[in-house]
């Protein structure tokens, strides 16, 4: 047999030129995974800084100074009653907002109360119910403006608009501040004084009653699968439908509120309490498989000393190995809830997407959430609501993100290698 | 607290001794005292309104009632609600002579409700207090209960499982008598909301196939290459520094809510796409486009392949890495010719799991996909998907037995099928590939 090959001439010009394009292909490949990296994250910088930037704005707004003599043009207001309950309704009855617009038009030529929001009056019912002193003299007061001069006056102006935006500017009468309304007042049609205040108190109401649902029900199933049951048919079938359970799509578990707690049993509808148990629903089996494999990281040893100085198989698990367990349990916990704060899609069947321009008032009242509200405003025609759509997806961003951070440090915090 | 003292008492006197520690007696005691209390209540609070009613019905004011129907039952509530205080005044002229019955009934129902119970308690509470001797087994029974308990809290997992099959299926068999199965899943035209002169028509497949284009093409184009060489970096390439705080700053990108993707995808990419497919000359491109929801969708499932790729990866064992860089790979070549072909099955598990997540996914389709039923292959057109379908059934003001009510539960139950198949299929497949090398 005749087998004289030569050897391989790994110095040949061949054999370099092969390997030099192997190392070249080495270089290709880091690169593409280098660059899956760079674009999955620029991905998210980019996001979030369009949402950054439009939203930035949203918390500021553009003031207009107007002067409001009521010496001149009395507000015919008994003073004793602004105290009062219903000293709301009998300013607005006195004809404030007359008077505003009257006073606008006033200090900034004709259709000047078009430059100023159409509920800027409310702000000057509140400062008066805070100082009724107002009444007897002349105040400047700063009006928010209207949503089209604040964009101008953020934007940069164009057109007739325009130009009186810029007169306004030129004269000092613009000026810009933090807009607390924006974190004081619930939902309204003028972007002007759309806050979210009332949606951030639906999504703590909402969140506070999934907790109180799933956490207990989610802890006390992972405890008994984990030590306690038997290994048989209806134990895997519970198991079985956890994990199932996990992975349904969100809009099932709205279904399911829709056709069970609102039809069967006429539970208050769009209220934080069927938002609560609807999202307990979609949250108790995340923290199941969270709480099992906390229970199951606790080692065996730690029972079996339990049980040998004599404690019964309860006290071993409500004594040491759920203190033990806890970190892990919560940290699954936060990062369920943070899920179920972020959750649009089931709200919505269940009615929470009514236009809600009150604070809820208790658990069974009408309610949104923070994402509903994000949701219902990007619908929104009028520009001004494009900034506050932002800004209220800031803010969600920030609260779920520290949720996440939180659930971070307590992992490190707490992580015990056995 | 009493049980407590009581069996510290027996204890305290010489000679005897207990089988179980004073504070088991105390919760035996505490549990008898409460539990049956509770169960009374929870009954009580169901049953109660009815019979309050019933005794409204009887009186004097409520025989000039309308007989029946939607009218009776507003005015019935409208008085409820005056006489618990909820509202100030009534808002129906005819409930203002039923406050007073209302108010009286409930009062009186009350009474007999709170009176019960306490009985119970106390009966409940004796019981227990007399069974309280030396060698009463306190303990077992209390942790007897406390079991019951976690059984029952996993039980919820069960209930909920079933409470969605049996209202998607109650609901879709109403649906299924008004409208055939065959037509659901095979009809080509989607118009339930036709008007008068034409019927509605609910054909699935637009819908279905709308699914598919954006949840498993066009999303799992954009995800899968993206996530799987992520994972390949981050787990082979990667510095142990980097790779740690690279993976959870990836992870964000699965935790912002899809609500904002959606504003997201519409407000921004959306635009993005129309102009460039109007600078390429495609016709009748729309802000409404299937592809800027599926390449948004795309990017939100980034973080999950990946995590499920880089499981898989590193659950090849660190033999045959070694092996193949021994025999001179390089390790691109290792990984593509070995890691990968082994790690395939579970790779394919995740993305099975991702495209059943990304079928359920609504509000980035709902936002950003536009709501008209077409069958195109065209991605800068505006196609519709299953959820978004839901959606835009059951939101608005609808009478609860209209067959276009009723499709949105057929739609959820033949989502919930297929994303319960993928679901099975996939765990099947990691857990068959995880035993191989276990």
């Amino acid at each position: 047999m005749n087998r004289e090959t030569a050897p391989t001439d790994w110095k040949g010009t061949v054999m370099q030129k092969r390997i030099a394009g192997r190392y070249a292909a080495e270089r290709r490949f880091k690169l593409f995974g280098l660059g899956a990296v760079l674009l999955s994250g620029a991905f998210l910088a980019f996001l979030l800084f369009v949402m950054v930037g439009n939203g930035a704005r949203g918390f500021t707004y553009t003031h207009v100074a107007v002067p409001i003599d009521f010496k001149s043009t009395p507000l015919t207001v008994d003073t004793s009653r602004l105290g009062d309950a219903d000293a709301d309704q009998v300013i607005a009855n006195a004809g404030l907002a007359d008077i505003v617009a009257f006073a606008a038009d006033e200090a900034l030529g004709d259709g000047g109360a078009e430059l100023i929001s159409e509920n800027a009056w409310k702000e000057v019912r509140s400062e008066i119910k805070a100082d009724p002193e107002l009444l007897n003299g002349k105040t400047v007061f700063e009006l928010p403006a209207s949503s089209a001069v604040d964009i101008m006056a953020k934007d940069g102006a164009r057109g007739e608009l325009g130009a009186r935006v810029d007169a306004l500017e030129r004269d000092g009468k613009l000026g810009t501040g933090i807009h607390w309304p924006f974190f004081k007042n619930a939902d309204a049609t003028d972007p002007a004084v759309a806050g979210i205040w009332g949606a951030l108190k639906g999504s703590v109401l909402t969140i506070f009653i999934a907790f109180l649902i799933a956490f207990p029900t989610g802890v006390l199933a992972a405890l008994y699968l984990e030590e306690y049951a038997p290994k048989n048919r209806w134990t895997d079938l519970i198991e079985v439908s956890i994990n199932n359970l996990a992975a349904v799509p969100s809009i099932i578990f709205g279904l399911l509120a829709l056709a069970v707690f609102i039809n069967w049993f006429g539970i208050c509808q769009a209220s934080a309490l069927v938002g609560g148990l609807t999202l307990a629903l979609m949250t108790m089996p995340v923290i199941v498989i969270a709480s099992r494999n906390a229970i199951k990281s606790v080692p065996p040893s730690i029972r079996d000393a339990a049980l040998g100085v004599g404690a019964s198989p309860v006290q071993v698990v409500f004594h040491h190995v759920l203190p033990l367990a806890l970190p892990g349990i919560l940290t699954g916990t936060i990062i369920g809830m943070a899920r179920a704060l972020g959750e649009t899609a089931p709200l919505l069947l269940i009615g929470m997407r009514a236009f809600i321009g009150d604070v809820p008032g208790g658990i069974c009242s009408p309610a949104t959430v923070l994402p509903m509200q994000i949701f219902l405003w990007s619908d929104e025609v009028d520009r001004g609501f494009v900034e506050k759509t932002s800004a209220a997806i800031i803010v969600l961003l920030i609260v779920l993100l520290s949720m996440n951070a939180f659930a971070i440090y307590l992992r490190n915090k707490f992580e015990k290698r056995w | 607290m009493a049980g407590r003292q009581r069996s510290n008492l027996l204890a305290g006197r010489a000679g005897t001794k207990l089988h179980s520690r004073p504070q088991y007696h105390g919760w035996y005691v505490a549990l008898w005292l409460f539990a049956p209390a509770a169960l009374f209540l929870a009954v009580w609070s169901s049953v109660s309104p009815a019979l309050i009613t019933n005794q409204v019905l009887t009186s004097e004011a409520a025989q000039s009632l309308p007989s029946f129907g939607f009218e009776r039952g507003a005015i019935l509530s409208d008085a409820r609600s005056v006489a618990e205080g909820k509202q100030d005044r009534v808002r129906l002229p005819a409930a203002a002579p039923l406050v007073q019955p209302y108010a009286d009934a409930s009062h009186k129902y009350a009474w007999i409700g709170i009176a019960a119970m306490l009985a119970l308690a106390l009966a409940g509470g004796l019981y227990a207090f007399t069974r309280i001797k030396p060698d009463f087994r306190a303990r077992t029974r209390v942790e007897r209960i406390v079991m019951l308990f976690l059984l029952l809290a996993s039980l919820v997992a069960i209930l909920t499982t079933f409470g969605i099959v049996l209202s998607l299926l109650f609901e879709s068999i109403r649906f299924f008598r008004l409208v055939s199965p065959a037509e659901l899943l095979f009809g080509t035209t989607w118009a339930p909301q036709s008007g008068a002169p034409q019927p509605d028509t609910f054909g699935g497949i637009p819908l279905f196939w709308g699914t598919v284009l954006i949840g498993a093409i066009i999303a799992m184009i954009v995800a899968i290459p993206i996530g799987m060489m992520t994972a390949v970096y981050l787990t082979q390439y990667a510095a142990p520094a980097v790779r740690r705080w690279v993976k959870p700053i990836l992870e964000i990108l699965a935790g912002v809510p899809t609500v904002v993707y959606g504003y997201f995808a519409a407000l921004t990419v959306a635009p993005a796409l129309r102009n460039f497919a109007v600078m390429l000359g495609i016709p009748n491109a729309s802000t409404e486009s299937a592809l800027a929801a599926g390449i948004v969708m795309g990017v939100m499932i980034i973080p999950f392949v990946s995590s499920m790729a880089d499981d898989s990866i590193n659950a090849v064992p660190q033999a045959m890495r070694d092996g193949s860089l021994a025999l001179g790979a390089t390790p691109n070549e290792t990984i593509r010719q070995v890691l990968i072909p082994a790690a395939l099955p579970g790779v394919m598990g995740g993305i099975l799991l991702a495209v059943s997540r990304a079928i359920g996914e609504t509000m980035i389709v709902v936002m950003a996909a536009g709501l008209s039923a077409n069958m195109t292959a065209n991605p800068f057109a505006s196609v519709t998907t299953v959820t978004a379908q839901i959606v835009k059934l059951l939101t608005g003001d609808q009478e609860f037995d209209s067959a276009k009510t009723l499709a949105a539960f057929a739609l959820g139950l033949v989502l919930f099928i297929v994303t319960l198949l993928l679901n099975i299929a996939a765990l099947r497949i990691v857990k068959k590939y995880r035993e191989a090398y276990e």
